[in-house]
This record gives C-alpha cells, structure tokens and sequence, in this order.
C-alpha cells in the first residue's frame, strides 16, 4: 500500500491518515492490523515519523516529570489510619 | 462476591459488608470467617497501600498542592478500605483507586478550592485552545523532539499544571500512569471519545507551552526551518 515514495496523491492521504491516528498508535489503542498500516506508513515518511517522535518525546517528559512518591510521613499516617479502620471493624 | 459498581459512597458500601458479615455466619464457623475477613481486609490494605505513590501522583496533579493531596490519599484509601467489598477481585485495583479518588476529589476538594472560574472546556473550539501544529509547520519536528527531550522536568510539570483540569488528567491517566482509553473513560466517568478529545487537546496545549518555553529560552525550535547538522 505504501510502496511509493513519491508524492501522488495516495502517499498525500497515507499521511492524513496516520495524522489522524497517531496518537491512538501512540498509546497502544489501535488493533493490530490499523497499527501495522500506520507502522508501514511511518517507515516510508520522514515527516510523519518526526511528528510521532515528537509525540513520543512528549509521553517520556511527562513520565519524567511526574515521578511523585509519597513522602514517608504520609506513607506512616495512611498506615496507620487504616489499621484504625481496622480495628473499628473487628 | 457483590457486584456493586464503583461508588465510592452510597449505600452499596453498607450493604455488601453486611453481605459479607451474613454469608460468614451462614456458610462456616463463625471464627473462620471473621479470621478470613480479617485477612481479606489485610490483604486489600496492603495491596492498596501499593498504590500510595501513585496515588499521591494523581492528587498532586488534581489538587496541585502537597497538603491537600495528602489529605486526598488519605479520604481515597480510607473509603476504599470501607467499600472493599464492593470491589471485583481479578479487576483493575489500581483503576478502581483512581475513580474513587476523582470522585472524591470533585466532592469535597474542588468545592473547597473555589477557583474564581472554570468553565467546562470540552466544547472548547480548537483555535481557542491553540494550535500546536502551526507552531510546528514552521520549525521543524526534530528540534522540537528535542528541545522536549531536554526540557528541564520542573518546566514540564509546571506546564502540566498550567492545563485545565480535564484536560490534564486525561493527559495523566494515559500518558503517565498508562490507563487505556477505556480505563480512562472509567476513572473520569465520561465516554471514550471525550477522553480522546480531552487528551488530544491536553497534549496540543502542552506542547504549545513547552515550545513558548523553549522559545523564551532561545532554543531553536522556531524560524526558518535549519538543515539538520550533518556529523
């Protein structure tokens, strides 16, 4: 289906296409066959493969980024509010 | 097991420990049953308490302040240590956790918050939200890759932050914690296309604040598009 590298018409719908379902590729939410579709499409273009490395810069920043951990202190008081519920209930 | 839907509160919580308390006289010794009652508890608390990191994750981005999401996790294990019954073993905890925390959250904490103003913006038309893909027609894709790539994580949690609420939980849900769409649609109780659309906008924003970031710090990811640097 993409064989062509030129730029007819047909190359010029692939990559609305994949456009419209990057993001879905993005995160896993395509069947296999429509992924497999936009897989083939981004190996034959250049630009719609950097628009998807952009997409996948931005999904690793943000896992980057929130890297929260509950503070012990927490951790200590959830701990212990729960044996209280606990205990209420025994 | 009760089959009660995910409720954080509402009477399906009473009833199904009552249901569990009845089925323990009726079906075994009495001291079994409390022992396995007893131990099922223990293990729910402890499974949840798995989750606290995460869970800690999402109240910050929810109520983007660390003494109100503490008190967030706190409300969200408690009720769903009250509601474990109502909870289906071999479904998604960590899922089930989330939505009880949203619903929490949208109860008490939002209410409490009273923000001057905040509008529902699904109905938001996309040149109102800003247009990521403009921005990117003119620079190239690459130098935007990595300018995100070496954004600093402080600016990125702060432009996370800058996005409304909707928008950026959906972006939370899915692109940091890693629910499906479905998942999603389940913790923010909404339908599946508007998680989509929720996280598309959320992600088209993001990248607009990032790039005003790098712009600002003279990064190059606007002009003229440059030839990329041949080693």
């Amino acid at each position: 289906m993409t064989e062509t590298g030129s730029l007819a018409p047909e190359a010029k719908k692939d990559c609305t296409e994949a456009r419209a379902a990057l993001e879905e590729f993005l995160h896993n939410e395509l069947c296999a066959e429509d992924a497999a579709d936009v897989r083939a499409h981004l190996a034959t273009c250049d630009e719609c493969s950097a628009e998807h490395h952009v997409g996948e810069m931005l999904t690793a920043a943000l896992q980057g980024a929130c890297r929260d951990r509950a503070p012990e202190e927490l951790r200590a008081k959830l701990l212990a509010s729960l044996r209280q519920a606990r205990d209420q209930h025994a | 097991m009760p089959t009660a839907t995910l409720s954080a509160d509402g009477p399906a919580v009473t009833r199904s420990a009552t249901a569990a308390a009845m089925t323990a006289t009726l079906d075994s010794p009495a001291m079994t049953s409390d022992q396995t009652d007893a131990a099922k508890r223990d293990d729910f608390a402890e499974q949840a308490m798995q989750y606290a990191d995460q869970l800690y994750g999402a109240a910050m981005r929810m109520t983007r302040n660390p003494a109100d999401a503490a008190d967030l996790v706190q409300d969200t294990l408690l009720k769903a240590y009250a509601a474990y019954g109502s909870f289906k073993q071999g479904t998604n905890l960590r899922a089930w956790l989330y939505r009880i925390q949203t619903n929490t959250y949208i109860n008490t904490y939002r209410k409490q918050q009273r923000r001057p103003f905040e509008a529902p913006l699904d109905d938001l038309e996309d040149w109102q939200v800003g247009d990521a893909e403009s921005f990117t027609a003119t620079a190239s894709r690459s130098a935007e890759a990595e300018a995100i790539h070496r954004m600093p994580s402080g600016i990125v949690k702060d432009a996370l932050q800058q996005v409304p609420e909707d928008f950026r939980m959906a972006v939370y849900w899915v692109d940091v914690e890693g629910l499906s769409y479905a998942e999603t649609a389940e913790v923010m109780e909404s339908p599946v296309g508007t998680v989509m659309s929720r996280l598309h906008r959320g992600r088209k924003l993001l990248r607009g604040l990032l790039a005003d970031y790098a712009r600002e710090q003279g990064i190059a990811v606007q002009g003229t598009t440059e030839k990329e640097k041949k080693p």
